[in-house]
């Protein structure tokens, strides 16, 4: 059965974790992210219309353009929610990963990725996400790669606090506050078997650019080195750390100062910010365009 | 006996729990006869596949001006949009769109009593001011801040490069069989349209 775009953003969670999550990270972006619900309450923040005639028209016109598959939407929705179930079967793996390090049942590094390792891998999968869903839902704007930039780099509102969640919870907290360079050399250094063993990448890798593995493993490489000074920015200027960043989670996830590999565990399996903040851009991209073309 | 009597009393309890759920999972809202309409096999497509590639619109876009900045925002099939932009927030968008997808949107300017560079303009809903170019082409200003007035989107209608828009086709075959055939409104191609295309590997226009 299709899917119902005005029924996913009714029935966006409006309390949990994952709102408290991304609630935590208003520090580093203050005021970017209103957790809008209801999708023609969103349809009146976005556009600012209030006749009820003209919201019912902008959200006919939204479902119309979400259920032409042509359009990508669905593709789209398909891939923020893709990504972030296949995490949370990494932080499951993770799980029995710390327990083999930790107990005598060491046999149990052999059958899941080392934590690092398969963290870079989420990183870097979920960035490559965001690129791919960024072109299925806007196109690709503009007249020139520069247009193409300014548009990615023009991020704002649930897209920015996305952003901030993955540098945050998928990079500072389990790789540490030199992420980016660990996980690009981590990366550099994987062959293709990496990847296939790894569940994020399984769960979205027909939607990665590259002939196979190895070209995939590549199309990845190259997005995360030419986002990394972007990140590393982000970083600096928002004054993100591991330590704040946890200081700020531990509000609601006790004793996980001590525990951070534990932490990004959690966060893999109780979180599910992607989809979340994802839903949100797309209806805002939809009726952003519904309410012009009308 | 006892377990007997106990699940007697359960039954009656068990069908009103289902019954209350099947009734909340089927909940009916008001876009599900558009859902059902634009959905399966049958449904036509939202977006006609002779619409212009929105990539061909960019070229009338305004530039940035004085405090404004003018930031791609979105390009596909038969529209493209921009964001105006005012010391880094949005306080408009600009947008350009192919009405052969969508005829009930070039309609509403056959009783226009006002033109904007020569063009018939409406002022649609409270915060949306538009004109149509070769009875076709919809150019837009959206404003997204309550300090962008009417006036200033009818002054930025007309830093779009309209003559250069008029240049497009305007009458083609297609779009007088679309504007024929096609219900007055959401739904618009004629239903014998051909099968939905499904994108290739991305990144690509997909306008």
């Amino acid at each position: 059965m299709s899917k119902k775009i005005y029924e996913k953003v009714d029935k966006l969670p409006k309390g949990g974790l994952t709102v408290m999550a991304l609630n935590s990270l208003d520090k580093f972006v203050p005021g970017q992210w209103e957790n809008l619900v209801g999708f023609d309450h969103t349809i009146k923040q976005v556009t600012g219309e209030t006749d009820e005639a003209m919201v019912q028209a902008i959200a006919e016109r939204a479902i119309a353009l979400f259920n032409d598959k042509s359009q990508g939407y669905q593709r789209a929705l398909w891939m923020y929610e893709s990504v972030d179930s296949a995490s949370g079967l990494l932080g499951a793996a993770a799980m029995a990963n710390r327990i083999g390090q930790d107990t005598f049942l060491g046999f149990l590094k052999n059958i899941s990725p080392k934590p690092e390792k398969a963290q870079t891998v989420d990183l870097v999968v979920k960035l490559v996400t965001e690129v791919v869903a960024f072109c299925h839902i806007n196109g690709i704007p503009g007249d020139s790669l520069g247009d193409f930039l300014s548009a990615l780099g023009d991020y704002g509102g649930e897209s920015l606090m996305r952003m901030a969640a993955l540098v945050s919870f998928d990079g500072v907290i389990p790789l540490g506050a030199d992420f980016s360079g660990k996980a690009l050399n981590l990366i550099k250094g994987m062959g293709p078997s990496d990847l296939d063993n790894n569940p994020t990448f399984k769960g979205v890798k027909e939607e990665i650019p590259g002939g196979n593995a190895k070209g995939k493993l590549s199309f990845m490489t190259e997005s995360f080195e030419s986002t990394k000074g972007w990140m590393d920015k982000f970083v600096s200027d928002k004054g993100i750390t591991q330590s704040n960043v946890v200081d700020n989670l531990s509000g609601f996830v006790e004793g996980s100062k001590s525990k951070l590999d534990y932490l990004g565990a959690f966060l893999d399996v109780s979180v599910k910010y992607y989809e979340h903040t994802g839903v949100q851009t797309l209806a805002r991209r939809l009726i952003e365009r519904s309410v012009a073309e009308l | 006996m006892q377990l007997a009597r106990s699940l007697k009393r359960l039954v009656p309890l068990v069908l009103i729990l289902v019954i209350t759920l099947t009734a909340c999972s089927s909940a009916s809202s008001k876009y599900d006869q558009v859902q059902d309409d634009t959905t399966g096999s049958t449904a036509p497509a939202a977006v006609d596949k002779t619409a212009k590639k929105g990539g061909t619109f960019n070229q009338f876009f305004p530039e940035a001006a004085g405090d404004y900045a003018v930031v791609p925002s979105q390009e596909k099939q038969g529209f493209a949009e921009y964001k105006l932009k005012r010391d880094g927030e949005t306080v408009a968008m600009l947008s350009i769109n192919d009405t052969i997808s969508l005829p009930a949107a070039a309609a509403k300017y056959e009783n226009a009593t006002t033109m904007v560079a020569g063009f018939p303009s409406v002022v649609q809903g409270s915060t949306a001011t538009g004109l149509l170019v070769n009875d076709r082409y919809q150019v837009k200003v959206l404003s997204r801040d309550a300090s962008f007035t009417e006036a200033d989107r009818a002054a930025w209608l007309e830093k779009f490069d309209l003559q250069g828009l008029a240049q497009l086709e305007a009458d083609t075959k297609a779009f007088r069989k679309a504007q024929k055939t096609a219900a007055p409104a959401i739904r618009i191609t004629p239903p014998n349209s051909e099968p939905e295309t499904v994108p290739t590997l991305v990144p690509q226009p997909a306008g």
